[in-house]
């Protein structure tokens, strides 16, 4: 094992790593195409074989391990801080497995302006490293922010016909939600008391039950608008629609995920007695969107927008998890968030290989792609598997885990929850009957050809993880058990310890 | 007064004016050759007064000034060296963008210089008297250099307007000054501030009209609304790189002495007057940022812009003093690298008679320039207050002192319209990047000497957003010795 000096700058340079890859390309020269692509590929490479040791840093321990914390602006009790615990590690890992993944998986799909791709493709990267390693919520906002700006441009630069639209509206939708956050953490550095902004230090000394309502409820929007949660979930499918492979891969892998991670973070361990209050909402929003995200999957004619509401459906079991609050269900909840970016982020994939064929997403503009292309069938098959969560897959377990969690928090929600499996197999069976099976009716269909060798290096990793992940879920799940138990048992006493939110009597602050 | 002849205070701004005056002479005497060199001699003057500047105030108590009326304690040491190198950067901007244009005359550099030289006396007078005169020095020389082209309608306007709102905004301030006096019998800002600590009576009245006559001059000048309308027709029709300097150093003098003034100053009022502040800085917050939204104009919608900056910057004065001055002398060193980038991205594409104006002019700016459009969008970035930019840290800790002081709906207001700005900085980013390129590439090459200001200008933006600890401690010590 390393040093302990040397561990403490392990988050830092995982972080810096990817940014420094983006400094380099962005000195190369314009024309050397190529370059980029494998200097992109290279950089995260390495980022994810630096992020691996993590795994057995992190081991079963309950408490934060590779934390570092060094001044920044000591005068206002800031402070770069990061640490990760067994609720960001398998996080942090999706993040440096996904991105050489869409990388890799956008190798021929990018072709104009290779350089800025891979630029904005490491910068994001970094950003997204930095959110899952903060401590500090100052540095927690810078990173949750500035990753919109290289999203921003993926969008808007490499994506579809609709693309300027929908970079925007990400980006407004995004950042309107995070300012009142911001507002939030700074009303709350001034009413805490402990005049610092770091994370620890604040969960340690919650702030009134008045006080905590109207924070929990800045932090909870930006965190639902992320997710999405229903009814914020408006810019996902025009987003995801529009965006290029590769941004809608780490879009629905890694972005997404930082809703829930925000929830079980920041939201939940800073305002105990707010989020137990708003817990029931929650619940109810995440059921609304299961069965909404759903329905609406059900009827897409597009086959990228099925997968983008499919999206809200998987992540309002997520949130079905997080407002339950029992060590099961959360454990279900930071599983299923995994197995989203897997399964979801293949997906992606999936479709945009048959697009790059077809350079059409309609799902009646295909049929019968079984005999052409029997190699993609099979892996598109088995990731639905994935997704729907058959037994034996990863999904099946991370849904398994939430619901029955869920059970003593709500009976009812778990119920029509469960509605909701049943649903996610009705739209991806009949949409894969449609587009694989019956005949090919297309003439341009009959010649598609099937998985190259890239594309299956590119899909290979993570259909395996879909079925490890399955088959193997204690050797990941064991690793988020303590951090989840030890931080629900936290907020259990802390929520003992004030008195319950009612509003009989709001005293004068001022 | 035993420091009646310290003139050591005044030595950084004599040196400038001095500059001034030699500019004038070279025009008028030297061949051609000499008067070439305008810009150099120009630059070397800051150079010196910003070396005076280091020099004195590091020897210099900050208790002693000239005559009690001119100091260069840190709070003006600082404001020195920020309007210092704000001259230096136009500086670099100028040459290229007034030969591109067809104005390159001498005195452009020695009205820059005059007006350098007021705002030097706005942030160091502590007394009203010379506070004014100094605002005079520094508005008379801007009248004339708005107009500067004079071959250009829109730059007389501009400059008709500007003298006439300008003037009304003096006369203003200049009754302000006499009802101070005559509620508290002095013009100096340490006795006002003494004689007014608890007023009563009529005397607090007559404080308390005086304080909002100030706040309509203050308000002019720093373009806050509802005194902002002569803002956007000034910053279209005058040299761009004027433009870019004005909003940057116009704004750092004027709210350094309403910092002064009303801080420090009026402090024993503040109870009365924070109300009236925290209502001009949310519309103008508000109506700055609607304004932009509708604007085609890309130098105008910056106009806009920087009437919404004057909100937030407001939104921090209603905070006690330490805190807000803080806040604001911050986000003042981002703000003015910021505009002098932002303009100065124009004026450096300027070439025949013409500048970039609309989106069109920008479209696919990235393909063609990539490292000006990666330094404008770190400008908008940080105008949007989106992090890693000194915008950003500066907005934080903006909204941190108006919380702080207990307007947490400034700062809610605040973040609010910062999206809604997003929505039209954004648009320039699309521009740039998202559009493709139309025809041929017809904008000026631009020049080694504006790439260097631009390139410094973006660096601070950069530097602040990532590591602002020790201008921030710079900033406090500076709010920390305003009496």
């Amino acid at each position: 094992m390393a040093s302990p000096q040397a561990e403490s700058w392990l988050l830092s340079a995982l972080i810096a790593l990817p940014a420094i890859g983006a400094l380099i390309v962005a000195l190369t020269p314009k024309a050397a195409a190529g370059l980029h692509r494998w200097l992109g590929i290279g950089f995260s490479l390495a980022t994810f074989a630096g992020s691996l040791p993590l795994i057995g840093g992190v081991g079963r321990a309950s408490a934060l391990r590779f934390e570092q914390q060094l001044p920044w602006i000591p005068s206002f009790g800031i402070s770069y801080h990061v640490g990760i615990d067994g609720l960001s590690l398998w996080l942090v890992i999706l993040t440096t497995f996904l991105t050489p993944v869409a990388l890799l998986g956008s190798w021929r799909g990018i072709s104009e302006r290779v350089k800025e791709f891979n630029v904005f493709m490491l910068l994001l990267e970094a950003g997204m490293l930095g959110v899952f390693c903060a401590l500090d919520l100052f540095l927690f906002y810078v990173f949750w922010e500035a990753m919109l700006i290289p999203m921003y441009f993926l969008i808007g630069i490499w994506g579809h016909e609709r693309r300027i639209y929908a970079a925007v509206k990400f980006f407004l939708y995004t950042m309107a939600g995070s300012v009142l956050m911001l507002v939030a953490f700074i009303v709350l550095y001034a009413e805490s008391g402990v005049a610092s902004f770091d994370l620890l230090e604040l969960t340690g000394k919650p702030v009134g039950p008045e006080l905590q309502m109207w924070l929990f409820g800045a932090f909870a929007l930006a965190f639902a608008i992320k997710v999405p949660m229903f009814p914020f979930h408006t810019w996902l499918p025009d987003a995801h629609v529009e965006a290029p492979t590769a941004g809608s891969v780490i879009l629905a892998g890694v972005l997404l995920k930082m809703g829930g991670y925000g929830f079980l973070r920041l939201a939940i361990p800073l305002f105990p007695n707010a989020s137990a209050a708003y817990a029931p909402l929650i619940g109810i929003l995440a059921v609304v969107g299961i069965l909404y995200g759903a329905l609406v999957s059900l009827v897409q004619t597009d086959l990228k927008k099925l997968v983008a509401y499919s999206s809200v459906a998987h992540l309002g079991f997520v949130m079905l998890g997080i407002a339950a609050l029992t060590p099961t269900s959360v454990v279900g909840s930071v599983y299923q968030m995994l197995n989203h970016g897997v399964s979801t982020g293949a997906l992606f994939l999936l479709v945009g290989m048959l697009y790059e064929r077809r350079h059409t997403r309609s799902i009646a503009e295909f049929g019968g792609l079984r005999a052409p292309m029997p190699r993609f069938t099979a892996v598109f098959l088995l990731i639905s598997f994935s997704s729907m969560a058959v037994p034996g897959f990863n999904g099946f377990v991370g849904e398994f885990l939430i619901l029955v969690g869920s059970w003593p928090f709500s009976a009812p929600l778990t119920v029509l929850a469960s509605l909701g499996v049943v649903l996610a197999a009705a739209y991806m069976l009949w949409m894969i009957q449609r587009v694989f099976y019956g005949e090919v009716t297309q003439e341009a269909n009959a010649r598609l050809a099937d998985l190259s060798l890239r594309e299956g290096a590119v899909l290979l990793p993570l259909a395996a993880l879909a079925l490890f992940m399955g088959l193997a879920s204690p050797l990941f799940t064991r690793a988020i058990e303590p951090s989840v138990t030890s931080m629900i048992r936290q907020v259990n006493a802390q929520q003992r310890e004030q008195p319950p939110v009612v509003a009989e009597h709001v005293p004068e602050r001022r | 007064v035993s420091d009646a002849l310290e003139l050591r205070p005044a030595l950084p701004a004599l040196i400038v004016a001095g500059t001034g005056l030699a500019l004038l002479l070279v025009q008028a005497f030297s061949p051609r050759g000499l008067a070439r060199s305008s810009p150099g001699i120009a630059i070397l003057g800051l150079g010196g007064a910003l070396w005076a500047t280091v020099a004195v105030s590091a020897v210099l108590p900050s208790r002693v000034g000239l005559a009690g009326v001119l100091y260069l304690d840190a709070f003006a040491a600082f404001f020195h060296v920020l309007i210092l190198c704000c001259g230096i950067v136009a500086f670099l901007l100028s040459p290229a963008y007034l030969e591109a244009t067809g104005g390159a005359r001498g005195e452009y550099y020695a009205l820059v210089c005059f007006s350098i030289v007021g705002m030097l006396g706005l942030v160091s007078a502590r007394e009203l008297i010379s506070l004014f005169v100094a605002l005079e020095i520094m508005s008379v020389s801007l009248y004339a250099l708005v107009g500067f082209q004079r071959d250009r309608l829109t730059a007389l306007e501009a400059a008709l307007k500007y003298f006439v709102t300008g003037a009304f905004a003096s006369a203003f301030l200049l009754y302000g000054v006499a009802f101070l006096y005559g509620a508290s019998g002095s013009t100096s800002l340490v006795r006002i501030s003494r004689a007014l600590a608890r007023p009563e009576g009529d005397l607090a009245l007559m404080a308390l009209v005086g304080t909002g006559l100030l706040l309509v001059g203050f308000g002019f000048k720093i373009a806050s609304v509802p005194f902002h309308m002569w803002a956007p027709d000034v910053y279209q029709g005058a040299p761009t790189p004027v433009t870019g300097f004005m909003a940057a150093a116009v704004k750092v003098a004027a709210l350094g002495a309403m910092i002064q003034v009303l801080g420090g100053a009026l402090g024993g009022l503040a109870v009365d007057w924070r109300a009236a502040l925290a209502l001009l800085a949310l519309l103008t917050m508000v109506i700055g940022n609607l304004g932009a939204l509708a604007q085609e104009n890309v130098k105008r919608m910056l106009a806009f812009s920087s009437i919404a900056h004057a909100g937030y910057l407001l939104t921090a004065l209603v905070a006690p003093l330490p805190d807000a001055a803080t806040a604001v002398l911050f986000y003042l060193v981002g703000y003015a690298a910021v505009s002098l980038a932002g303009f100065g991205t124009l004026a450096a594409l300027a070439t025949q008679g013409r500048e970039p104006s609309t989106l069109e002019d920008l479209s696919g700016l990235a393909s063609r320039r990539p490292w000006l459009a990666a330094g404008l969008t770190l400008v908008l970035i940080s105008l949007t207050g989106v992090p890693i930019s000194a915008g950003f840290v500066g907005k934080f800790f903006l909204f941190r002192a108006a919380v702080e002081g207990g307007y947490t709906i400034l700062a809610v207001v605040g973040v609010l319209t910062s999206v809604l700005s997003a929505y039209y900085y954004l648009r320039v980013v699309v521009a740039m990047y998202m559009r493709p390129a139309q025809g041929e590439d017809t904008w000026g090459p631009i020049s080694p000497a504006a790439g260097i200001g631009l390139a410094a200008s973006v660096a601070v933006v950069l530097i602040l957003g990532l590591y602002p600890g020790p201008v921030l401690e710079l900033a406090r010590e500076a709010a920390l010795t305003i009496r």
